[in-house]
Formats: C-alpha cells, sequence, structure tokens
C-alpha cells in the first residue's frame, strides 16, 4: 500500500511550547489516530499535514509532493477540519458551499447538501446561530464533499452528540474500507477515535513517544492483575507503571509475549489474570512516567 | 468574479460610492478649497475601507482552500489598486473639467497624484500590518490614523480660511515644479508608486505566507 503521509523531524517552535523532530508515516487507505494529552502538538502537527502552517524545519510529503511546489493540488486532495472550525460567521450555511464551490476541482454540491441533512443542519442558518457541533459538523461536511484523497481531522468528534459520534465514526471506516481514502485523526483518545485507529502515534510535550499498530499495541500491552506479592519483584519491575489497590495490583506490560512465560504458574494458580489495555492505559503510562 | 474578491469588493465600492456621493461632488460645485481638501479624504476612506474588509475576513478558512496565498494576497492589493485608481479618475476628471474656471490648475493634477500614490501606500502598509499582527491589533492604530487623518483635514481647512498664510499643499514648490508638465509628472508619479506596490505587494505574499497572526 503507497504511503500518503511522510513526515521526518518535524519541528516548530513557539513561545511556550516547541513540536520537536516528529516523524510519521502514513499508509494509504488507513486511518491513523494521533493521541496525546492537551498541548502534546496534535494540532500543530495536523496543520502542517494539511498545509496550514509552514513546516520551518523537518521534511514533509503528502500524497507524493510538498506544499511547498504543489499547494493547489493538494490542498485540492486534502480534507482539513480544524480543531475550532472557523467560518464567515454573518453568513450562511450555504453560502459557504457557493464560497467554495469555484475553488475545489471535484467540489460536489449535492453530497455537501445531503450530509447536512443527514446533519440535520439547516443550510439557511446564518453561521453565527449555529452550536459549536453544529460548526464541527458544517467543517466536516465541507471536508468531505470535494473528492478528497486525505482527510485530516483535528478532534472530529468533539462537541458531537452520541449519534452524530457514532454514525461520524461509521462514516470514516466506510470512507477506508474503499482503499481510496486515508483519514488522520487526533484525539484525547476518550471519545471512541481511538476504536478505529488502525495505527496510533502518542505525543507527549512535542515529541513521539510511542508508534505503531493498534493490534500490535494491544497484543504488548496488557494489564496484569495479581494479589501483592504473588509475581515477585523482577517481574514488577519489567512493568511500565503499576498500580497498588485495596485488593491486589495492577501491573501494566508493554511486552506481553514476554512477560507471559513468566508470569504462568500465577496464572494458572488463580493468583493472577490478564486484563486488556486501552490505548487510554498507555498513554496514561507515559504521561505519568514523563 | 471569484468569491474572496467579490465578498471584499463589497467595502471598496461602497466606500467609493460613499466619498463620492458625499463629497466628490462638492468638487464639481465649491471653489479650489474642494480640490486641496477632499482628496486628503481619499487615504482615509481607503483605510476605513480595508479596516471593514479585513475586520471580517476569515484567513484561517481561505488557507484551507486550494488557494495559494500569492492570490489571495494578489487579490486583496489589486482591489486597493482598482479603488485607488477609480477616484483618482474621477477627480483628475472634476479637475480637469474645472480648469478653464480657474479653480483647479496644472498642479492640482500633480497634488491629486500625490495623495492617491500616498493613500495607495498607506493602505499597502496597513495590510501588510494585518498580515503580520493581525487585524485586532493594527485595527487601534488604523483608527487612530484614520482619526488624525480627519482632524487633519478639518484643521487644514479651517486654518486655510482663517489663517493668513497658511501652506497650500497644491500650490507647494514642488507640486508647482511638477505642475509644469503635470501630465508627465503625473505618469512618473504613478510609474513609481506602481513599483514601491509592486514590492509592497512582494513583501505582503511572503509575510502572509510565514504569519500565522490574521489567521
Amino acid at each position: 500500500m503507497d504511503t500518503v503521509i511522510e513526515a521526518t523531524g518535524l519541528t516548530k517552535h513557539f513561545e511556550d511550547f516547541s513540536l520537536r523532530g516528529v516523524g510519521l508515516t502514513v499508509r494509504g487507505g488507513s486511518i491513523s489516530g494521533i493521541f496525546g494529552p492537551n498541548a502534546a502538538g496534535k494540532s500543530t502537527l495536523l496543520r502542517m499535514l494539511a498545509g496550514q502552517t509552514p513546516v520551518p524545519a523537518g521534511t514533509l510529503r503528502v500524497l507524493g509532493e510538498s506544499y511547498g511546489s504543489a499547494e493547489q493540488d493538494l490542498k485540492n486532495r486534502v480534507g482539513y477540519v480544524p480543531q475550532e472550525p472557523v467560518f464567515y460567521e454573518n453568513r450562511t450555511v450555504e453560502w459557504h458551499a457557493r464560497f467554495v464551490a469555484p475553488y475545489f476541482a471535484r467540489w460536489d454540491g449535492a453530497c455537501f447538501f445531503r450530509l447536512l441533512e443527514d446533519f440535520r443542519v439547516n443550510p439557511l442558518k446564518k453561521v453565527r446561530l449555529l452550536s459549536g457541533g453544529q460548526k464541527k459538523l458544517l467543517s466536516l461536511a465541507l471536508a468531505f464533499s470535494h473528492g478528497a484523497d486525505l482527510l485530516i481531522l483535528d478532534e472530529p468528534t468533539a462537541g458531537l452528540d452520541v449519534v452524530h459520534r457514532r454514525s461520524l465514526l461509521d462514516r470514516l471506516r466506510v470512507q477506508v474500507a474503499g482503499g481510496e481514502t486515508t483519514v488522520v485523526v487526533a484525539s484525547h483518545i476518550t471519545d471512541g477515535l481511538d476504536e478505529i485507529a488502525e495505527d496510533v502515534t502518542f505525543l507527549h510535550d512535542g515529541r513521539v513517544v510511542l508508534q505503531g499498530g493498534a493490534d500490535d499495541l494491544m497484543t504488548r500491552w496488557k494489564w496484569v492483575l495479581y494479589k501483592e506479592g504473588s509475581l515477585g519483584g523482577a517481574i514488577e519491575e519489567r512493568f511500565a507503571s503499576v498500580r497498588h489497590q485495596p485488593f491486589g495490583c495492577r501491573g501494566l506490560t508493554n511486552d506481553f509475549p514476554a512477560v507471559r512465560d513468566a508470569i504462568a504458574p500465577a496464572l494458572a494458580s488463580g493468583e493472577a489474570r490478564v486484563d486488556h489495555a486501552s490505548l487510554e492505559d498507555i498513554l496514561l503510562s507515559f504521561i505519568k512516567g514523563a | 468574479m471569484n468569491p474572496i474578491l467579490r465578498r471584499s469588493s463589497f467595502f471598496y465600492v461602497t466606500s467609493a460610492v460613499t466619498y463620492l456621493g458625499i463629497m466628490g461632488r462638492y468638487m464639481l460645485t465649491r471653489d479650489w478649497t474642494a480640490f486641496e481638501i477632499i482628496p486628503l479624504f481619499v487615504p482615509i476612506w481607503l483605510v476605513s475601507a480595508l479596516l471593514a474588509s479585513e475586520d471580517g475576513e476569515r484567513y484561517a478558512f481561505l488557507r484551507m482552500l486550494p488557494v495559494p496565498d500569492r492570490d489571495v494576497a494578489s487579490a486583496k492589493f489589486a482591489l486597493v489598486l482598482a479603488s485607488v485608481a477609480f477616484q483618482w479618475v474621477v477627480m483628475t476628471g472634476a479637475a480637469v473639467g474645472r480648469m478653464s474656471e480657474g479653480i483647479a490648475g496644472p498642479p492640482t493634477l500633480v497634488y491629486l497624484t500625490m495623495v492617491c500614490a500616498f493613500g495607495l501606500l498607506a493602505a499597502a502598509g496597513f495590510q501588510i500590518g494585518i498580515w503580520r499582527y493581525g487585524v485586532s491589533r493594527m485595527k487601534p492604530i488604523m483608527i487612530g490614523a484614520i482619526i488624525a487623518g480627519i482632524a487633519f483635514a478639518i484643521i487644514h481647512l479651517a486654518s486655510l480660511r482663517n489663517v493668513y498664510d497658511w501652506p497650500v499643499f497644491s500650490r507647494a514648490g514642488l507640486v508647482e515644479w511638477l505642475g509644469g508638465a503635470p501630465w508627465i509628472s503625473s505618469a512618473v508619479l504613478i510609474a513609481l508608486a506602481l513599483l514601491a506596490y509592486r514590492a509592497l505587494m512582494r513583501v505582503g505574499v511572503r509575510v502572509k505566507a510565514e504569519s500565522e497572526a490574521h489567521l
């Protein structure tokens, strides 16, 4: 499968924050999740990937091209939803469609208005009268309606109710299943996007702290729940984090296949058991350990 | 017309029409002071139109469209230029029309060109400032410039009427000298202004692409 995004050493400094040497590879036809806490650098990274902000240091190729030489072509092929969408507040939703239509080579007005109907956004309403969630939906409708090969979505489910959130996740799955669209989403994890991401990048304090396939991470990262003292100190030292709780301990391992044999006796005797670790658990272990 | 031009042109057309409707007509009916004072309002109206247009602009939205920064910057600069050119043509036409009455003279043509050139370059400077520092930071400066311009024009008008020997810009030494060959002088001034404007536009494109304060 072709590589859609290839970034190395992306760096950008602000007064109080720096994105430092971020590298990222995104496969075509996949959903990639960029996760991290607030001020981790997710939005800055996505803005770079979407050609919204200059790349002062590092290299970036999107869909085989760079924004410096092919900005117009790339922006035709990239749909971007910012964390906080900006519109002409005193204009209607419909006006925005008329405004953007001449610029996008593959603009599909029928698709846009169908999406608005699905999202229950009134096209005749002025943008300033829309709720935060509706503005997000409008931004998504614009991004979905110009035949983008790559969708870059910053916190796309923020502000959406559960129905629209679920509908968006399903739509993303369907779109990627066709193999023609690639999706990159940034999120705080807790909004369901971790369920659909195939590749995962964890950012913390402007750096990549973990990258890999979601399935691979799920295989390697596990919670081991055990009675205090039942595993021995040598095994506990191999856990990324350990939580001591009233009725036992929870150890998070980042290399379960290697630990499995060592804890086999405790598993057999019922003094330990293994539990699935969520992406949020994994990220938290990095944040707390940092 | 592309949508970016169409949206922004509303403010410039409104400004020019209002300006000519309210003040420009005095050039056809009043004495020579109309040609001294009314052109001073060209930069004022121009900066007002620029501020009104930019205050409602959403560059973060425009940046998502497949339109290079260069095209957006060019469209904005073209609007300012068209607005100034239109006002220059109308005022120059009025001045030429009243030369036979002695209300305007050859130096008046040079004076009009100088004021329009100043307005053009001032507007370009403010536009670059908006891209570099954002409209919220430039707004007080622009409003201050507009108020200062209006105050200056009023004081100048009052002083022309009440103060003996108050300087008359349209009859200043340099303007009189250039007025010896008004069309050649105007052509040279226009060429110089356009060259400077083009240089500022290039700076503007670079500033707009590099800065994020206006987004």
